[in-house]
């Protein structure tokens, strides 16, 4: 490609990131700021006059801690879960064969298709009558398989090539040995995408949530922001900036760390 | 076609499931007590609250355990956002508290689950302004108490008013030439801000319809949304938009307090919550800048009532308690106190003689406003059609309908969702 070709490309990726970028950078600007900017018009970008107050209220009047060890805890097992169950389930599916083998994907395939809220109030049902309201069971449990993590590691899996599989097979390897010996190391890249999509639709899962915990000391991160800052009437924006800001920084962070090590299962898987 | 079969599957599990929530709930078997019971309150009361009501009801809760030494009181907060699901949820898993509080319009659609107990007929409903007691009235049966009360009045920017010679109005007239006077003279860009569709405009338009002698439902239940009176107040109403007084633009929720407190806003219908929200956003110094009035008279005087009302539910493990706990919530000196606390307005009438609201002359003219407030009708598909008026004033602001097409519309969709009952 030649230089003036790549001058192109910045421009464009500049672009992309500036619209990417530009709420996030937003919302930490105006964590910042006293009420009465944020919703002026027209909006501001720097704040005229920098506070605190946001910040200071998030901490003296929401627990905190309680908040996010709910948080970390309820997307740690649905995350750890998942990457465990669906990529045992995708390799099922994927590469062994038995009776009623398309029935099964067939079903997964189904669950899918239902829109979560079709099937919210009857799963709240379910969870209450077995006596998991207000548990870390009936939090996370309905959320540790989820049908699209199933398809996307069995999808994945079914590109790995047979003869690693047979080999194994032909060196007395069990089932159990061959998930875990070779086709879980592969799935690197898999993983990663799987282990971010489910940690981040459990860190921001808000009405599940809600629902399940009957007690304050059980409410995640997004449920006591909404609690604090959104009234009857009217809604502290502040305090919700603040809120957010705490909330999305740790992931980003967390990400940003990661990231070497979801580059580096591409890298080393060697097959595709 | 693969899929066929796992979906039947899947539907007729669903289905069961669902089948099986049903059944728990009528499956309890409900005490109805015709009165409170004398005696003191024993035992835990579990008591779910939205927001800051939830996050501060502990308070008063205290003083109910003092003088109940052998109860619990357990608040738990709700957020607001997510509590019609969180109720709808919980009230169809059976999985409910004791009481909860309720948002006026939703009191229609939970009570027509069943999973409501009706009021004991010894709470005095005299004692509470007739426009929220009517909030809990579902086809005659009263299945709840007003908590707090919420009323809209006018606040205006009284130095532009100052500024531009003119003084608040007491009649439709009045209230255009005052607008545009806050405008020509006054420097503001809306002489007077009326919320123009999004959620909740009809809470701004109705007093208007209310004011003109328009109803929402006639004596036989019938939605009456296309009438000459209900045309009166939306071409009244959006003439201020049509005319560039009001913008008809949709504001975020919170923007109309923050254009108000810059002067962009010079006047705008809200309820007393707004009154801190404009002291933090504007500084102490603020307060000599704006007033508040009634509604102006069309016909004759109107206003929206709402608020919060307290249920008690049918699977209530105590009922009793229960009932008590809000017996002592309407008393008029732990209303007084409430307020002090949440400065929500009391919902019961004699509470606002105490020294605390009696002395506070903003919170009077709110207090007079409710006296002539009226609750839309307390029917389960009020919330859609309430997105139907919504709807409807957008149109007719943003000139993208006639008023009398809206109107016909309107009438005709509220007419097919009907009244649920």
């Amino acid at each position: 490609m030649t230089a003036k070709g790549r001058w192109w490309v910045y421009v464009v990726l500049t672009a992309g990131l500036l619209a990417v970028i530009s709420p996030f950078v937003w919302m930490l600007l105006s964590s910042v700021k006293p009420a009465g900017e944020i919703l002026g018009t027209p909006p501001t970008w720097l704040p005229g006059h920098v506070t605190g107050e946001h910040y200071r209220s998030l901490f003296e009047r929401l627990d905190l801690a309680t908040y996010l060890t709910n948080s970390v805890a309820v997307a740690v097992a649905v995350t750890v879960g998942n990457m465990v169950f669906c990529s045992m389930l995708g390799y099922v599916l994927a590469k062994l064969s038995f009776r009623g083998r398309r029935l099964l994907f067939g079903l997964v395939m189904g669950m899918l298709m239902v829109p979560g809220m079709v099937t919210f109030v009857p799963l709240f049902i379910l969870v209450s009558n077995v006596g998991l309201a207000n548990t870390y069971s009936g939090l996370i449990l309905p959320y540790l398989v989820q049908p699209v993590g199933v398809f996307l590691m069995r999808q994945f899996i079914g590109e790995l090539p047979d003869e690693l599989i047979d080999a194994a097979r032909v060196d007395g390897a069990g089932e159990a040995r061959i998930f875990a010996r070779i086709v879980l190391p592969l799935c690197g890249p898999a993983l990663a995408t799987l282990g971010i999509i489910t940690f981040l639709a459990s860190w921001n899962n808000f009405l599940w949530p809600l629902v399940v915990a009957q007690t304050e000391d059980m409410y995640t991160m997004p449920v006591a922001l909404a609690l604090y800052s959104v009234g009857q009437n009217s809604i502290d924006y502040g305090l919700l900036l603040a809120g957010a800001v705490v909330v999305v920084v740790p992931v980003l962070l967390l990400f940003t760390f990661l990231q070497r090590h979801f580059t580096q299962g591409i890298a080393t898987t060697g097959f595709r | 076609m693969r899929c066929r079969i796992p979906f039947v599957v899947l539907m007729t599990s669903l289905l069961a499931v669902a089948a099986c929530g049903r059944e728990t709930q009528t499956g309890a078997a409900p005490q109805q007590p015709s009165s409170v019971g004398e005696g003191k309150a024993t035992g835990e009361i579990t008591v779910w609250a939205m927001g800051g009501e939830g996050e501060n009801l502990g308070r008063l809760a205290a003083g109910f355990e003092r003088e109940n030494p052998g109860a619990t009181v357990k608040v738990t907060p709700v957020p607001w956002d997510g509590a019609h699901n969180k109720l709808a949820s919980s009230i169809a898993a059976g999985q409910t508290p004791d009481v909860s509080l309720i948002g006026t319009t939703w009191m229609g659609e939970f009570a027509k689950t069943g999973a409501l107990q009706p009021t004991p007929s010894s709470f005095d409903r005299a004692a509470f302004f007739p426009g929220l007691w009517a909030t809990t009235e579902v086809g005659g049966t009263s299945y709840g108490v007003p908590w707090y009360a919420d009323t809209r009045s006018l606040y205006y920017r009284k130095d532009l008013a100052e500024k531009a010679g003119v003084r608040p109005p007491a009649t439709w007239d009045e209230l255009k030439s005052f607008a545009q006077a806050l405008k020509d003279k006054g420097g503001a860009a809306q002489g007077i801000n009326l919320q123009a569709g999004g959620t909740g405009a009809w809470q701004t338009f109705m007093p208007f319809g209310w004011q003109a002698g328009a109803e929402l439902v006639d004596g036989e239940g019938k939605f009456t949304l296309d009438t000459p009176r209900m045309r009166t107040a939306l071409e009244y109403y959006t003439s201020f938009h049509r005319s560039g007084l009001s913008s008809s633009d949709r504001l975020v929720p919170g923007a109309q307090v923050a254009d108000f407190v810059s002067g962009k806003i010079g006047a705008f219908v809200s309820g007393a919550y707004d009154r801190s929200v404009i002291l933090k956003q504007g500084g102490p110094e603020f307060a000599s800048k704006y007033g508040v009035v009634e509604l102006p008279k069309g016909e004759r005087a109107a206003s929206f009532a709402g608020g919060g009302d307290l249920v008690v539910f049918k699977n209530a493990r105590n009922a009793d308690g229960a009932w008590k706990f809000i017996r002592y919530l309407s008393r008029p000196d732990v209303q007084a106190e409430w307020f002090t606390i949440q400065a929500d307005p009391p919902a019961v009438q004699s509470a606002w003689q105490d020294p605390a609201l009696a002395k506070d002359d903003f919170l009077q003219v709110f207090g007079r406003q409710l006296k002539v407030a009226k609750a839309p009708p307390a029917i389960p598909t009020w919330e859609q059609v309430a997105a139907v008026i919504d709807g409807g004033i957008e149109q007719a602001a943003r000139g993208t309908a006639s008023v009398s097409d809206v109107l016909r519309t309107m009438q005709a969709s509220a007419a097919s969702i009907g009244t649920g009952n």
